[in-house]
């Protein structure tokens, strides 16, 4: 048998090589240590109260889920995943760049349990909420950067219920359970 | 000898805006002094065609026009000043799929948030010592997508047997 990378190429691809404008800008040397601490202060020291942005993302994630309460065979699954998904991506993005390291790693480790279900069923829904009120609870706490053993103990129970999602779901777990 | 910034103009689109802010302060501290912004998509293109860019950082989701289809227009659209601009993706997701979604439509660097200074500059580093040679084909324009062999790995090869792969099957997944 002869291996598909062993055929003639039948699509041709053309390979240019675009001016490099940024480098005739910039020159050479790269930045120093000095400006990129610099850089890191300013955004460690930033100001921004992210708290208003986090209820607009925990209200979008709310709709997500009354919508996925309706859910029927007859909608577009993926897309009401998406509804709730998106608003945790958002969650996760913003969370660590405005001091709140925690909401983002209780985000991401929704989004993983997002990613791989099979239905939004209402046992997703039930995680979902949990989720939205952890956050909400951290966000009313001002629990800034990982919440130390509190923050991880939190995090350990809702990586708890989604394990035990799929523990009862032995077929979706092959799809790969959330990561611990 | 440093970076020089002074004459590098770049573009931001995001909607969220003290996130816009950040940014800016970055490359403030950076040494970029012409930077400018938009709110989504469809605005980034249309201030994308008014000025000259010399990189666009957006970021994925926003509304009504995301970053997905900002690049496709940037790369694509025939009124687009500078199809070879540099585009780095902002985005909370880092799932292989999503990354694979945005380097086919044209993306130039990934930047998974939260991001801090040093991984902005890395990939702003990345595009002037580094830069990606183009491919024109039937379906794809944009930077070349594959990353060149690291020629300095000198360890065990793991995987030296030819594998097949069942392309049916895996076309059909996708």
């Amino acid at each position: 048998m002869t291996h598909y990378y062993n055929q003639p190429q039948r699509r041709k691809a053309e390979f240019i090589k675009p001016a490099n404008t940024l480098k005739q800008k910039v020159g050479h040397g790269g930045l120093s240590d000095e400006i990129l601490d610099k850089a890191q202060k300013l955004l460690e020291e930033n100001t921004h109260d992210f708290e208003p942005l986090a209820m607009m993302y925990l209200a979008a994630l709310m709709q997500g889920v009354e919508m996925a309460k309706g859910y029927s065979p007859s909608m577009d699954k993926e897309q009401v995943i998406a509804n709730m998904l998106y608003p945790t991506m958002q969650l996760k993005a913003n969370g660590g760049m405005f001091h709140y390291s925690l909401v983002t790693m209780i985000a991401d480790k929704l989004i993983q349990f997002l990613e791989v279900i099979e239905q939004p069923d209402i046992e997703v829904l039930e995680i979902v909420l949990a989720f939205h009120t952890t956050i909400i609870a951290i966000l009313q706490g001002k629990i800034s950067g990982d919440g130390g053993k509190q923050g991880q103990d939190l995090l350990n129970a809702l990586s708890d219920a989604c394990m035990r999602y799929f523990d009862k779901r032995p077929d979706d777990k092959v799809l790969g359970p959330v990561k611990k | 000898m440093a970076y020089d910034f002074s004459d590098v103009s770049v573009l931001i689109v995001e909607d969220n805006l003290p996130m816009v802010e950040l940014i800016k302060s970055l490359l403030t501290a950076f040494g970029i002094k012409k930077i400018s912004s938009a709110r989504d998509g469809e605005e980034g293109f249309t201030l994308y065609r008014k000025e000259t860019f010399d990189l666009v950082i957006t970021d994925w989701m926003m509304k009504p026009v995301d970053g997905i289809s900002l690049t496709r227009r940037l790369r694509n659209d025939p009124l687009s000043p500078n199809q070879y601009v540099p585009v780095i993706l902002m985005t909370g997701f880092s799932e292989k799929r999503r990354v694979m979604q945005a380097r086919d439509v044209g993306v130039t660097e990934f930047l998974v948030k939260p991001f801090n200074a040093r991984d902005l500059y890395r990939r702003i580093a990345q595009i002037i010592e580094k830069p990606r040679q183009f491919v024109r084909s039937e379906d794809f324009f944009g930077p070349d997508r594959r990353r060149k062999n690291d020629k300095g790995y000198g360890g065990r090869e793991r995987r030296t047997e030819p594998v097949m792969i069942n392309v049916r099957n895996k076309m059909g997944e996708a």
